[in-house]
């Protein structure tokens, strides 16, 4: 046997444990579910149904799925977009304004980060209480008393309510991204910008965002993934999906689905459906960044 | 040498993912490999008199504020008196995800007790498929030797209503545990002090809201993220207006309950409350049930839904100066009407598959015993729904919890029910279509009479959906 094939044969056994776990863990229960979601079955002790495609003709005859995923979208729309934007601003800010304080706000920045969602959760729902929360106590003592609301308990603020808690949560993590990004620039090109007279704004937009762009573009479809489960989460312990189901997202109907109504084929089919959109998102994201890294 | 060596490791690899992938399916097999291995040991000896065949037990309970050390004492008391039995226990507040894989593996305990929000779907999962086993018989059995009838002991209604008899054949599929009494609670001592009638009917708790601003409160608020809670105030309504028969209406998912009489006096009710002054406490809508039963217990509201857990899980909460807990349950609608009260049953099951119905049958009966009703009352501070239950736990239960047993034990009336199962594969879920919505009646941004037509659709939608599953089976 020669070196090579020993070689070949030695790698083989060191990947073998890992991919085994692999297939068995993720690939296995990832084919479960695309073969789930074609049965009628109530995931406790029944034989499942073979019914073809029903499961996905009833989702979208499915008003409260068509709302979940409207609210589901919002969030995948508005947070991403927010939270990278202000991630991208304070990183370069923190990097560039050579502050005094940055190590204080590098970590101030990240903590949410390290916190457990359901802290989270469980802290801005205090936030936002209607009576002693942070943000109505802080309306009246501004004197906007007036301005003060139940956030989560209207259909109209609920989801801009939990769009900034997941801001809140996610921007320090992206900065800390981008600030190990930024630090990898060459302080050259700052500084021969700024003898061109370049303003900070123009080297921001000229510098740092095509230098970090590669970055940006995994760090946007890392973000649109994370809304989809970190809503879970946050969605289960602030509203509960609600007032009337205006903030529930696709994930809490899933699980609603699936656990509580004992709809396991058309739980998973949700899943499916999940897991092509957010397979899409992610080529059509990384189609249209494309052309920046020229 | 060299070649074989590799070809070892690969092999010791190969070995040694098997194993770890058996770990995989362990709870498949484990519990299969260990039980056909006793019943051969102890087959002949008997217990209590009785032979069986297979003298182990798996039994499976919900932990929550209940505890398990009662299921700890009362199987070792169990075990005592059947010389040769061996119960084992599994508890935990998941207890659903622990079960689960069992029961999809055709393997599941022999006995469970399951209850919790997060649990109990489980159990509509197997009354879907019918696998749950018949125990009306255990129901007739006398209790002790040639003594009455069991079913004699348990509550009047009970083991009739859906929560035990899901298909509405008679047959009992669910047995009671512990039950609980739901309602409006109040402050005793605020209306002790300031002479403040209990309202007998809903106009008078209305003319409370006066009463509720000059105490520096609203007159009511509830559980906002988990407006199932009203149900507890709904249920006895629809009763006190329209009869068992509109209840039965509603619980049977009958599409012409959201055109009745009673639905519009009814959620008439709701609508009251969110538009008259000071009726429903600001904010209530966005708090989970901690958050407005401790904004209850500190005076900014003078009613809140609940049951007979209140006082345990509200414990530790904070509290106005001499908070007391005073139960009304839910006013009439005229004068010349009782108040009345929602009780809730929790359910001990043993599944059709399971491997030792005969000894989990006998367990189930002795769970019914006075010494075992006695002993939950000292162990986990509930009360089965036994006959003079109240009574025999009274000593170790709290006083305004004892009151409210005590009650229904004199024959304050109660209703109970559970919607009847939608067809397999449906969407809708009865509880959540009907509640949820009550929050856009509270927030005034959606009327009783859209949210009746609303209702109507689904519920004509649910029996399209019933009549073709029918079809099919």
């Amino acid at each position: 046997m020669s070196m090579k094939t020993r070689r070949g044969l030695f790698i083989a056994a060191c990947l073998l444990p890992g991919l085994a776990l692999f297939l068995l863990f993720k690939v296995y229960p990832t084919i479960q579910i695309f073969q789930k979601s074609l049965y009628l079955w109530t995931g406790v002790g029944d034989e499942p149904k073979f019914i073809g495609l029903q499961n996905f003709v009833d989702m979208f005859h499915d008003d409260v799925f068509l709302l979940a995923l409207r609210n589901t979208g919002f969030l995948m729309l508005v947070v991403p977009v927010l939270t990278l934007l202000i991630a991208l601003v304070n990183a370069s800010l923190l990097t560039q304004s050579k502050l005094k304080e940055r190590g204080f706000y590098r970590t101030v920045f990240f903590f949410p980060s390290i916190l457990s969602f359901v802290v989270i959760a469980i802290l801005w729902s205090f936030i936002y209480h209607p009576t002693m929360g942070f943000v109505n106590s802080g309306l009246e003592l501004l004197g906007l008393g007036d301005w003060a609301m139940a956030w989560l308990g209207d259909q109209r603020t609920v989801l801009w309510a939990l769009a900034v808690t997941l801001i809140w949560q996610a921007a320090g993590y992206y900065m800390v991204m981008y600030m190990a990004g930024i630090d990898g620039i060459s302080p050259d090109l700052y500084e021969a910008a700024g003898l061109d007279g370049a303003t900070r704004i123009q080297q921001f937009f000229h510098i740092t965002i095509p230098m970090l762009w590669e970055i940006i573009r995994v760090t946007i479809i890392f973000s649109i993934n994370g809304v989809l489960t970190i809503s879970f989460v946050i969605v289960s312990v602030m509203t509960a999906g609600g007032p009337d189901r205006h903030s529930e997202v696709v994930m809490t109907y899933l699980y609603s689905q699936a656990f509580t109504n004992s709809n396991f084929g058309y739980a998973m089919a949700i899943g499916v459906f999940i897991f092509i959109i957010s397979l899409l998102l992610a080529l059509i994201s990384n189609k249209l960044t494309e052309r920046g890294s020229h | 040498m060299k070649p074989k060596k590799w070809l070892t490791t690969v092999a010791a690899s190969v070995v040694a993912v098997s194993v770890l992938a058996g770990c995989g399916s362990n709870n498949n097999n484990g519990g299969n490999a260990a039980s056909p291995s006793s019943p051969s040991a102890s087959a002949s000896e008997s217990a209590g008199g009785k032979q069986f065949e297979n003298m182990e037990l798996n039994v499976a309970v919900f932990q929550g504020g209940y505890g398990r050390e009662y299921w700890d004492t009362i199987a070792e008391d169990f075990m005592k008196d059947y010389p040769g039995t061996k119960i084992n226990i599994t508890a935990s507040p998941k207890i659903a995800e622990l079960v689960r894989p069992k029961i999809v593996a055709g393997n599941p305990p022999d006995f469970m007790y399951i209850a919790g929000s997060d649990n109990l779907p489980i159990i509509n999962g197997l009354i879907k498929d019918k696998a749950l086993l018949d125990l009306t018989e255990v129901f007739n059995e006398p209790a002790e030797e040639g003594g009455a009838p069991l079913k004699d002991k348990i509550l009047p209604g009970v083991l009739e209503s859906r929560s035990s008899s899901p298909y509405g054949d008679g047959q009992v599929y669910l047995a009671p545990y512990n039950f609980g009494v739901m309602g409006l609670w109040y402050n005793k001592t605020l209306f002790d002090e300031k002479g403040i009638a209990v309202p007998k009917t809903w106009d008078d708790w209305f003319a409370l809201t006066a009463t509720a601003k000059d105490n520096d409160r609203a007159l009511f608020t509830y559980q906002g993220l988990y407006p199932g809670y009203l149900e507890e105030m709904i249920v006895p309504s629809i009763y006190s207006v329209g009869g068992q028969e509109a209840l039965d209406q509603f619980y049977n998912l009958d599409p012409e309950f959201w055109k009745s009489d009673t639905f519009k006096q009814v959620w008439g009710l709701i609508e009251r409350i969110a538009k008259e002054d000071n009726a429903l406490m600001k904010g209530t809508i966005a708090l989970n049930h901690t958050q407005s039963q401790t904004a209850f217990m500190q005076g900014k509201a003078m009613f809140i839904p609940n049951g007979t857990w209140f006082e345990d899980e509200m414990k530790d909460a904070p509290r106005e100066d001499g908070f007391q807990f005073g139960f009304l349950g839910a006013p009439a609608f005229t004068a010349d009407k009782p108040a009345m009260a929602m009780t809730n049953v929790e359910q001990l099951v043993i599944p059709a598959k399971a491997k030792n119905p005969e000894l989990a049958k006998e367990f189930l009966k002795y769970l019914y015993s006075d010494k075992s009703v006695k002993l939950n009352a000292e162990k986990s501070k509930g009360v089965l729904a036994v006959k003079g239950a109240a009574d025999m736990s009274k000593e170790f239960i709290s006083e305004s919890m004892y009151n409210v047993y005590k009650a229904v034990d004199e024959g304050i009336v109660t209703v109970n029910g559970a919607f009847k199962s939608v067809a397999k594969g449906s969407k809708y879920n009865p509880s959540d279509e009907i509640f949820k919505p009550i929050s856009s009646i509270m927030n005034k941004q959606l009327t009783v009479d859209e949210y009746g037509a609303k209702m109507y659709d689904i519920f004509t939608d649910v029996q399209k959906e019933l009549e073709q599953n029918g079809a099919q089976e």
